[in-house]
């Protein structure tokens, strides 16, 4: 008996330079299909949708091409009455929409669209007793929600509206023995949760907490034989995983520990050549959320036709650099 | 979208697709706006949850219909008699199976499951919390054999190696624990008689499956569970700046943690500073004294650091005529960089060594066990294994390629490790380390006392902030590396020479941090770029004027 390992073969036709103007096309024309079926049932992530769409396009420098008026409006027509920001229109607020709303005003510097001191309120008014933080008012409690309150809290400067220590006690309640993180005390580790979570004590400035040296050997396990990462032992690579994977190497300071040229080898294979965008992996369909995710991860193995992304917001550097954010990273 | 193959199609197909598509979309769009207007309008009636489960059963991470959803339930509550409430939870949990079935990621569905299991009637109050309290250790035994079964059946199970990783310390914890662990303090010790059964569960499924990673992670956890206790590992004090300088074995932000200074019975108000800016949280500390309260080498001073909030403190006392003192618990005594093994351990992680050596015969390529190995040598004895673990890096860089970066560090890491013991050994404040590969540099607050250190020979990219915590260098040898920047070397009062012969400095800007240390006189930087720069001698006169001994 032995362990298969579970990974893909790139096809020696697949693509292997940066389709930049195909990717910005995609992204382009993807909101103008409102109509689309597909795109109507993603609706309750539509907010996430934009930053998605709108960073990648920033990162590639086509920025502009975007309607501003459009979206920002949508965005003040997405505040209610607590706060919190939703999706849609019609939709609840949430505290994953209200992050990637404040992140999208924060690229186009126009924080004023939205009431932010409700905002604060809002994120404030989540933290639970012991720390963690609730998405809504329902109450699902995930180390990915105390990470958006921090996030979103910090780019408004706000971060001391919260407990900061008591919401860095529950994190690290989630820390597993292979120093990785979970979603909740005991819950297995997987990298999505760990970008979360290093982001988390990045922003709070905690990552001494981190044993960098056993999470990073977890994290560089991750790659495969293809050059891709996967989020967790025994699974298929993935362009996003790549990036959580990735961006939570480059923040604990260990992104040396993986072979990066083989990882640049395997986003590039992942492109489709007639329509633009990023799949999760060679062959499949294509979305926006890959999208950014390929361009940002080869903006962290240092393309230098891609602006600088940060780690721990996945923003432009030029954006936090303009609101003086700087988070932690270890060297 | 994840793993959706993209299929070509013909143009026909194409055509017949989109007429689909747009009749799927007026289907959507109406049962959408007709719950939207629903809920709008207040209705909580069985129709609407009739349609937002339609809606819901194709797209179940439309997280605002699982609220409305739970308003209507809570409604139904109010109006309802009790047994017919327990039916309508009980129809939408078996509504969930069916939801999850078809797509078992959505954390929509998992989260309303929680929510219905919460409010179905059960047993209140006293009686099932002692009923609670019971049953707790009887389903973590049942929980701990569930993940026996699973691993039984195929060991590559990473879940349940994991699942065990957070049973066993609850089951079986450390002998010496006062209080039971719970899941909120999170302790990793495993009492000894466990922790032998598992290292034979552990070495039944690497045995079987060589290659199957998740044993050996597991594996790794189970060999180094040691945590350093939280203490004052050092108190340095030189009347020369009369500084004071505090190690503590983790890094704390010596601002917030109460630290307390007292001279000679007086408590004394200084100003703490880590040894970089860069750094919040620090295993060291520098402060000064108010000027002449120590520089009187005539006097006698006992100094005392108490960590307030833990109620440590450690003594260090600086006799007449001495212009240094130091107290501290050396390396050697504390078992620095080797798990917490008692002897009886130690011959059962020699016959683990032994195991593994056995299956490396049948698997001389298997980097799980290679790696495994190195770090049973280390708890053993790493001093004396020093050669083999060289010699099974190697290996690993070889078989392992495209990890070579993370064996080139770990090695430099027990490298420097194995250095700070012979140090230890000898008792000299010198510490060498040229040509031993070593890529990076760490346990530097261990190097706070070094006044002469060589780190030549080796293929160091920087000198990273962290080497600010050598307060007591006077002579630092890096020649022949590739050493870009030089963070480090920030505010190191003694540091009179300095040589990085051979190595990549190629800005005037770079040599910048050197302008913090007051007492540099010799600074070699033949060999590097930067001695190409056109008035180099000059600038670096004006930059760097207590520099007498230039050699580019």
């Amino acid at each position: 008996m032995g362990t298969q390992v579970k990974d893909v073969v790139l096809k020696p036709d697949a693509p292997n330079t940066l389709l930049l103007d195909k990717h910005a096309d995609y992204i382009a024309a993807y909101g103008s299909k409102k109509d689309d079926y597909e795109y109507t049932l993603s609706e309750y992530l539509r907010m996430s949708g934009i930053y998605w769409g709108l960073t990648v396009m920033d990162l590639m420098g086509q920025l502009h091409r975007m309607n501003r008026e459009e979206i920002t409006t949508f965005i003040r027509a997405c505040q209610h009455e607590c706060g919190g920001v939703s999706a849609s229109i019609g939709h609840d607020p949430h505290l994953l929409y209200t992050l990637s709303a404040v992140q999208i005003l924060s690229l186009y510097n126009d924080l004023s669209v939205i009431d932010v001191n409700k905002v604060v309120e809002y994120v404030k008014g989540l933290q639970q007793e012991d720390g963690s933080f609730a998405g809504d008012k329902w109450g699902e409690i995930d180390t990915r929600f105390s990470f958006c309150a921090v996030a979103t809290l910090a780019l408004l400067g706000k971060l001391d509206a919260i407990n900061v220590d008591r919401a860095v006690e529950f994190v690290l309640s989630c820390m597993n023995f292979d120093g990785g993180f979970g979603c909740r005390p005991g819950s297995e580790s997987h990298a999505g949760q760990i970008y979360c979570c290093t982001g988390f004590l990045s922003i709070t400035g905690q990552l001494h907490q981190v044993n960098a040296d056993l999470l990073g050997w977890w994290l560089c396990e991750r790659q495969l034989p293809s050059g891709g990462l996967n989020g967790r032992p025994e699974k298929l690579p993935d362009v996003c995983y790549s990036w959580w994977v990735l961006a939570s190497l480059k923040i604990i300071g260990r992104i040396h520990w993986i072979d990066k040229s083989k990882l640049r080898s395997f986003i590039l294979a992942c492109q489709d050549e007639e329509t633009g965008g990023f799949a999760d992996r060679p062959g499949d369909m294509v979305d926006p959320f890959h999208t950014l995710f390929g361009i940002a991860g080869l903006s962290l193995l240092g393309d230098e036709q891609i602006k600088a992304v940060n780690p721990v917001f996945c923003m432009p550097e030029d954006v936090l650099q303009r609101i003086g954010l700087h988070p932690e990273i270890l060297n | 979208m994840h793993g959706r193959v993209k299929l070509k199609s013909t143009a026909q197909q194409e055509e017949e697709k989109k007429k689909e598509r747009e009749k799927k979309l007026k289907v959507y769009k109406a049962a959408r706006d007709a719950c939207f207007s629903k809920r709008k309008e207040g209705t909580m009636d069985v129709e609407a949850l009739q349609l937002t489960q339609q809606l819901l059963s194709s797209n179940p991470d439309f997280a605002t219909l699982w609220n409305y959803r739970r308003e209507i339930l809570l409604h139904q509550e109010t109006v309802r008699a009790e047994e017919e409430v327990q039916k309508v939870y009980e129809e939408e949990l078996s509504f969930l199976e069916g939801c999850l079935k078809v797509n078992p990621k959505s954390y929509g569905s998992w989260h309303h499951r929680g929510w219905v299991s919460s409010r179905i009637p059960g047993p209140t109050g006293a009686e099932s919390w002692a009923c609670a309290t019971a049953a707790w250790r009887w389903t973590t035994e049942t929980e701990l054999q569930f993940t026996d079964r699973l691993i039984g059946s195929n060991f590559s199970n990473y879940s349940s190696w994991h699942y065990r990783s957070t049973l066993l310390p609850l089951l079986h914890p450390q002998a010496h624990e006062r209080d039971p662990p719970s899941p909120s303090t999170h302790s990793h010790s495993v009492c000894e008689e466990q922790l032998l059964k598992e290292y034979e569960l552990v070495q039944n499924a690497f045995f079987t499956d060589p290659n199957d990673q998740s044993a050996w992670f597991y594996y790794r956890w189970l060999l180094g569970r040691a945590e350093r206790e939280e203490m004052i590992s050092c108190v340095y004090v030189s009347r020369e700046g009369e500084r004071l300088i505090v190690a503590f074995s983790r890094p704390v932000n010596a601002l917030s943690v109460g630290l307390l200074l007292v001279v000679d019975g007086q408590p004394l108000n200084v100003d703490w500073r880590s040894a970089h800016p860069r750094f919040r949280h620090s295993p060291v500390w520098i402060c000064e004294l108010p000027p002449g309260t120590i520089s009187d080498s005539s006097n006698e001073h006992n100094l005392t650091v108490h960590w307030t909030q833990r109620h440590i403190h450690r003594d260090c006392a600086l006799y007449t005529g001495r212009s240094e003192s130091w107290c501290r618990d050396s390396a050697t005594d504390q078992e620095l960089f080797r798990s917490d093994l008692s002897v009886e351990k130690t011959s059962v992680l020699q016959s683990e060594l032994q195991s593994c050596t056995q299956l490396l015969e049948l698997e001389p390529q298997n980097k799980w066990c290679v790696l495994t190995i190195v770090l049973l040598m280390r708890a053993l004895d790493p001093l004396g294994y020093e050669r083999e673990t060289l010699a099974h890096f190697e290996t690993l860089k070889d078989v392992d390629s495209m990890r070579s970066s993370y064996y080139s560090d770990l090695c430099s890491k027990f490298m420097i490790e194995n250095t700070i013991l012979k140090m230890e050994y000898a008792e000299v404040r010198v510490f060498s380390l040229s040509g031993k590969k070593l890529t990076t540099l760490c346990h530097l607050d261990q190097l706070l006392l070094v006044t002469h250190i060589n780190i030549s020979s080796n293929q160091l990219q920087t000198l990273p902030p962290q080497f600010a915590m050598l307060q007591c260098l006077e002579v630092l040898e890096a020649d022949d590396n590739v050493i870009e920047s030089l963070y480090g070397l920030y505010h190191l009062p003694r540091l009179e020479e300095v040589s990085l012969k051979n190595n990549q400095i190629s800005r005037i800007s770079d040599l910048k941090p050197l302008t913090t240390c007051p007492k540099l006189t010799r600074l070699d930087l033949r060999g590097n770029p930067v001695t190409q720069t056109a008035n180099l001698q000059s600038e670096l006169a004006q930059l760097l004027p207590s520099v007498t001994d230039l050699l580019l």
